[in-house]
Parts: C-alpha cells; structure tokens; sequence
C-alpha cells in the first residue's frame, strides 16, 4: 500500500511533518513562542498545545468554555494567547501551561471575534452588536454602543485604531478611548474584512457575494462581484499589494499596484473543486496557501499582479478550517472540521 | 472521501404572540423523542432546557444592496446555524421560533440563498400557529399573519375550546383557500402529537396528496349538475327566491347521465361560463349551449322555459345547487319531473382574501427549453408576490420525476425517483397574492409537448 499513501501524500513544497487530534471540530488556532508550539482550539471548547517540532502535546485543557470556544487571539508578544465562546467570557492564558491568567465577562451573547493590538497593550472582543476594549491586565477600556446587527468582524488598523464590521457598515474606533473615527456605509450584509497593512484599505465579503472594499483617505468605494459564493476568506499579503479572497471554487486574487485593482483583472487560481473556506499569506514572499470545502489544501506562489500557480498540495481528513504559516514561514500549519492538526516543512 | 453528509432538518415555528408557539415548543421538547433538538429563540420564553441547547437571538434581517426582496436574508440564523453545524454529530435537528411578527419570507430564503447554510441544512417545513379566536382580526390588519399562513406547510389552528365548531369550519375553510398546500391540525393547547411538526417531509408533495387526494380537484364556476331525461315538448324551469338576484346556467344537450360523460361536459361548459352570458328574463326561453344568466330580482317564484324537439337528455350546469333556489322543472301538465341524476361540483370560491393558491395538474411531458423561459420569466415579473411554490414535473427525455420548490423568485429542483411504470404527469402549486391562475395555467399548457 505504500503508493496510495505515496499517492494522497504532500506535493511540491509541501513535506511531512507531524499530524495531532483535538476533540471536536478544530476552529481556531495559532503559532505561540516564535513557532516554537502550536496552540488549538476546538468548537467543544477544549483547547490543546503542540510542540512545533515533534508535534506531542504539551498541555491540554478540555471544555473550557461552556456551549463551546469560538475565537482565539495570539498576544503579539507569542507568550500569551486569548480565548473566547459561547458563554460570552474570555480567558487571557500564559502559552506554557494554557493557565488562565484573567477571566473577562464580556456579556450574555457569543463572544465570536477577537484580536490584539499590534503593540499588544488591548484585546478587542465583540459580543452582540458591541464591541469591548481590555487592557492586558483584563480591565475594560472602553465599550462601543450598539452596531446596526452583530459584528461579524473585528481588525486593528496599527496600533491607534479598531474597526468592526457589520451589516451596512464599517466603524473606526479610537484604541485608547473608543471614540469613534470614521464610519463607511453600504447597504450589504459584511461578513468579513480584511485591512492594508498601511491601514487605507478596508475589504469586506458581502453576504450577495461581492467584495467591496474603501479606500479610507479619499472615501472612495468599489465593489468587485461575480463571486460564486459569499467571500468569507480573505486576506491581505504583508506588503499590502494582493488582496486573496475565497467565494467560490476559485481563489480571486486582486492586485492593488498602481491604480489597480479597480478597472484590471483579478489573477484567477484554479484548483479546488469545493468552496474556499479559509486563506492564509506567509510573512515573507508571495505565497498563499488555501483550504477548501473539498478538503484539500494548495499552496500557491503569486506574482504582483495577483497571478500564479500552485507549489504544493495536500489533502486533509476533511475539511480545513484554518491555516497558519509559521512566523518563520519554513512550516504551515492546517486544522480541520474533524478536529485534525496538520503541520507540514515548507521548503 | 467526499461524501455528502446528511442535512440536518430544520423547522420554523411562526404564529402571533399568544398563539401558542412557546406551549408547543415545551411540548415538543418534553416529548421522549430520543433526539438531540436545538432550539434558536427570537422571542425569550420560557423553554425547558433540559433535552435541548437554546441559543437566543435577536431577529437581524439582511438586505441587499440590489434592492431585491429575495435576497433579504435572515443574519442571526446565518450565524447561529453556521456555528451549529461546526457540532453537527451533537444534534440530529433544530427548531427556530421566531418572532410573532416575523415574516417567513427571510426565514425561508436563508435555506436557499447562504451556500454554507444550503450545504448543512435542510428546511424540513414551516409550521404556524394560528390563535383560533383571533387570527380573523390579526388578518385584517396585518400583511405578516397573512404571509405566515402564506408560506406554512403545517397549520396548528390552536385554541379552538375557545370558539364553535362553526365558526372553526368557517376559518379552516379560509384558511385553505389561501394556502392550500399545508396540512390543517386542530388543537386546544397545542396538544398536537410532535410528528405532525418535526420531520415532516415538508417539501414531499406526495405525501401532501396522500393526506388530501382531493387537493388538487379542479374548482368549477358552477356547484351543481342535474340531468333531466325528456321527451319534445315545452318545459318550465321554476325558481324561488334565492340567496343572488341572477344565477348562471348552461344546458347542455346529449347529455349522459354516467360520471365520465358529466366531467367531460363539465369542461365543455368551463369554457361557455368564460363568455359572456346573455341575461334571460322570466317568461323567456332559455337557449341550448349557452351561457346564459337567469334574472331572478323580481320577488315570488319565477319561471322560464325550455323548447325541446325531439326525446333527449338534457344537462343543466348551474352556478347554484338545485335546493338554493329550489329549482324545479315540469311538463307542459305541470307534474314536477325528477332528475336522472345530479352531480355538484367544487365551486370556485370568492376570493375575500388576496392570498391564494393555485394547483395546476397535467398528463403529459414538458420540453425543457420552454419550462425554463415560461418560469424564468413568472418569477422575474410575479416572484415578489409568490411566497411559495413547490410540486413536481415531467421532464422530456428525463426518466426521472423533476422535484421543485421555491421561495419567491429562487427556485430549487433536481431529478429524483425514477417515473417507472407510474404515468407520467405534472403538478404544480404556487401560493401567492393576486396570481392570475388563467394566465399561469395558459403559461404551463403551452409547456407541455
């Protein structure tokens, strides 16, 4: 049998490295201590951590928030990490033990997005139609008032500046007091969004299967459509020049050099044959890597007008989830629907 | 590798506060079901949580950008089912109670129009409760009570200890006038065993005609048929005072008395009622084959008369039964002569309400081209005001039934069972506001091959 597993094995760049199991669908997860392990959270609300190397289980810690974890943010420093759920509370945790280090109780409702501030001195996490600003010591900064719906997504714009997302708008938020800056309209149900690295740039998968995206200097708006589905992955590469976005089977990848993307044609990546459920860059060079709904996972190597092709492929137990390219981008890593970890050398 | 998980059934729980969703809610949940329910909550009520996960959420409907109302959807589903389906094994089937003043429409699209919730979950049918005492008000004044019986597949017409039986009739009877595919269960507290609203099968259109065979009889213009066997000479057809000031008529010469003669006379006669009449006055004779409108607005019994040449039976297709205006007919000696025999038909009924349904029932292939430009072009024009549509059709060159069904204008269907040995035939109901059934059924008989 040792061709078939030949056959189902990692392609191109793509090189075994060590496979674990959470328990229950895996749904959100990330590098801690400078690659050096992996943390995991499962929708039952467990949450595991992994060596980076062996992949042997350092700690475990089961059902830790009740109904179920939703949302998981590394702290930028790698030595701390949160957790959210449904029972609307989230635990701040050290990385060696998975100890809980502060318990906030956010609200009633789920707690379903959380991130840090790049300078890693807040936690943004939204329950409900509000959204919540912790200091590291776990102390509320600031509170928002209602949104028009839930928040659907939440993402820092450097350091100084929080923006949520949700049906028909964008906001801006001020990190140190929660004044709000600026707020974007249109009348379209956000279910993600993705900011530049320089912060002019906001993009948003809309529930009609549309990207729209602003450009915050000038106010101005577009809208790329034709999608298949509804873009909920989508990400910005690091230098801020592609924007990858999932709806559909294909990948669309927009280029924004020069006067771009409004009026070019977006690099079209073909491979998958199910929806794209998640997307990831790698911090250096311009490489994506893709899951899909037909469980399999592509690496792509672009160039800068979004073009491309792939450069390794693997297949998953089902489908991924999440992907999380190693900081040092010599190691990717994929978790998915039936609670698998999988972490492959990237060459 | 790829296999296609089964669909997780989902029932919605529509109704006015006060109808009793909460009761049968609790009531389903008590029940010793042995299944694993989750309950998606936009009004808070008091539910036992004991078999069951409750989620609450806030009612958040998502319109779009394009300004079409089929693309409103429902956010807080999208995202509490999207969340759901990431614990699929733990749950074998949800429930949403929504709010009294909700409107299916969203509720149903999201099944339809979000390719993650299309993908996981099913919409196994859209149960609503009625408050048996006061729906007639509550549809009076509001458009979402209406749309709520509109797009129903079960009807719970609850607290019926509270109002006569007569009065119950009267409301089922409109009740099915609007929407003629759901099924009809009365209750007093919501008593209603729990497979009548879990699993129905809702979009199994057979099951909705082996429960109601008679669901698709087509409704006729006239309630009676009486065939009078005579012989040549000169008849009086005497009439009291009726319920109407005029009552339409077509007699129909060479009639036979057997049931497949009087359906196929029936047809002949559909289509005399669809001209115009001509007024008939007492005293006048009344013209063979036509259709004709007896004046009846001066008081007494009024009398007008047939001439008949030679021996023959005679059919009279009258808009009334015989006994509404006591109609007789007698010989030139005056002797009251008895029908051979007599036959009603399901009458068209007033249509107080504009909701409606339409059933159109066909032997017979439909060519696929055709099928797609005549429904293409109903939903772009009249898809805002069809609520629901579902019903199967036989397809040209399909050896398989095509099963469908739809929420305004999105449309969903594939081949299923192979048609056999079984006819081949085509069924279709739509339930919509102010449909014109002549021109939709004109639309789908220019269809068929």
């Amino acid at each position: 049998m040792s061709d078939v597993r030949t056959a189902v094995g990692p392609k191109g760049i793509l090189r075994q490295g060590w496979s674990a199991s959470v328990g229950d669908y895996a749904i959100a997860g990330g590098w801690v201590l400078r690659g050096k392990a992996l943390v995991v959270g499962d929708s039952a609300g467990g949450v595991c951590a992994f060596d980076g190397t062996s992949g042997a289980s350092t700690w475990a810690q089961p059902e830790t928030h009740d109904g179920g974890l939703l949302a998981m943010a590394i702290h930028p420093g790698g030595a701390a990490f949160a957790t959210a759920g449904q029972d609307g509370r989230v635990l701040i945790r050290d990385v060696a033990e998975g100890r809980v280090t502060q318990a906030i109780d956010v609200g009633d409702g789920w707690v379903e997005h959380m991130a840090w501030s790049p300078d890693g001195r807040w936690l943004a996490a939204s329950c409900s139609r509000r959204v919540h600003a912790y200091g590291a010591d776990g102390r509320e900064a600031w509170r928002s008032g209602d949104h028009p719906s839930t928040v659907s997504a939440i993402a820092w714009s450097g350091a100084g500046e929080l923006a949520t997302a949700c049906y028909g708008r964008v906001t801006f938020f001020d990190a140190s007091t929660g004044e709000r800056r600026q707020k974007l309209e249109w009348k379209g149900s956000l279910v993600s969004m993705a900011l530049s690295p320089d912060g002019d740039v906001v993009a948003c998968g809309s529930q009609d299967n549309s990207v729209h995206f602003w450009r915050r200097s000038t106010e101005e708006d577009s809208m790329m459509s034709g999608y298949t589905g509804k873009p909920s992955a989508l990400t910005f590469d690091h230098t801020g020049t592609l924007l990858a976005t999932g709806g559909g089977e294909d990948v669309t990848v927009w280029s924004f050099q020069g006067d771009g993307p409004e009026g070019t044609r977006p690099g079209v990546l073909e491979l998958h044959v199910e929806p794209v459920t998640t997307l990831a860059f790698a911090r250096r060079g311009m490489r994506l890597a893709s899951a899909a709904r037909d469980n399999a996972v592509v690496v792509w190597s672009l160039q800068k007008d979004g073009t491309g092709g792939p450069i390794g492929a693997a297949i998953l137990g089902d489908m991924g989830t999440k992907l999380c390219w190693r900081p040092d981008g010599h190691a990717l890593a994929a978790l998915d629907a039936r609670g698998g970890v999988t972490v492959w050398r990237t060459g | 590798m790829m296999n296609t998980p089964q669909k997780v059934p989902v029932s919605i729980l529509t109704g006015f506060l006060g109808s009793g969703k909460t009761t049968l809610l609790n009531r389903i949940l008590s029940e010793e079901h042995g299944k694993r329910i989750a309950v998606i909550e936009n009004e808070y009520g008091e539910v036992g949580i004991d078999q069951a996960l409750v989620i609450n959420a806030d009612e958040e409907i998502f319109e779009m950008s394009n300004g079409c109302i089929c693309c409103t959807v429902r956010g807080d589903l999208i995202r509490v089912l999207g969340n759901l389906m990431k614990r699929r094994d733990k749950f074998d089937y949800v429930l949403v109670e929504t709010t009294g003043l909700a409107d299916p429409g969203p509720v149903a699209q999201t099944f339809f129009m979000d390719d993650e919730i299309r993908a996981e979950f099913s919409l196994d049918g859209i149960v609503t409760l009625v408050d048996a005492a006061h729906i007639e008000q509550q549809l009076g004044r509001s458009d979402e009570s209406t749309e709520q019986i509109a797009f129903a597949d079960v009807l719970v017409l609850n607290k019926t200890d509270l109002v006569n039986d007569e009065a119950i009739d009267r409301l089922e009877a409109r009740l099915r006038e609007m929407n003629r595919m759901a099924r009809v269960v009365r209750s007093e507290k919501a008593n209603v065993p729990v497979d009548t609203v879990l699993n129905l099968g809702a979009f199994d259109l057979d099951q909705v005609l082996e429960r109601r065979p008679t669901f698709l009889e087509p409704e006729y213009p006239f309630e009676w048929t009486g065939v009078y066997a005579l012989d040549s000479g000169r008849y009086e057809l005497s009439l009291a005072e009726g319920p109407d000031p005029a009552m339409s008529l077509v007699v129909v010469s060479d009639q036979s008395p057997d049931d497949a003669a009087l359906r196929e006379s029936a047809e002949w006669c559909v289509r005399r009622y669809a001209e115009p009449a001509e007024p008939i006055q007492p005293g006048e004779t009344i013209p063979v084959g036509k259709h004709v409108n007896l004046q009846l607005d001066s008081p007494g019994r009024k009398s007008f008369f047939l001439e008949v040449e030679a021996p023959v039976q005679v059919g009279l297709y009258a808009q009334h039964t015989a006994e509404e205006f006591d109609l007789q007919l007698m010989n030139a000696e005056g002797a009251a002569i008895g029908p051979e025999a007599e036959r009603t038909w399901v009458a068209q009924h007033e249509h107080d309400d504009e909701v409606g349904s339409i059933a159109i029932e066909r032997d017979g292939d439909v060519d696929p081209d055709r099928l797609n430009a005549w429904l293409g072009t109903l939903l772009r024009e009249r898809g805002v005001d069809i609520f629901r549509m579902k019903g199967f059709i036989s397809l040209a060159g399909e050896s398989r039934r095509f099963v469908f069904q739809g929420v305004h204008m999105l449309f969903d269907g594939q081949p299923e069972l192979q048609w056999g040995d079984r006819p081949r035939r085509n069924q279709l109901v739509f339930i919509g506001r102010n449909l014109d059934e002549d021109s939709m059924r004109q639309g789908f008989e220019a269809c068929l091959m």
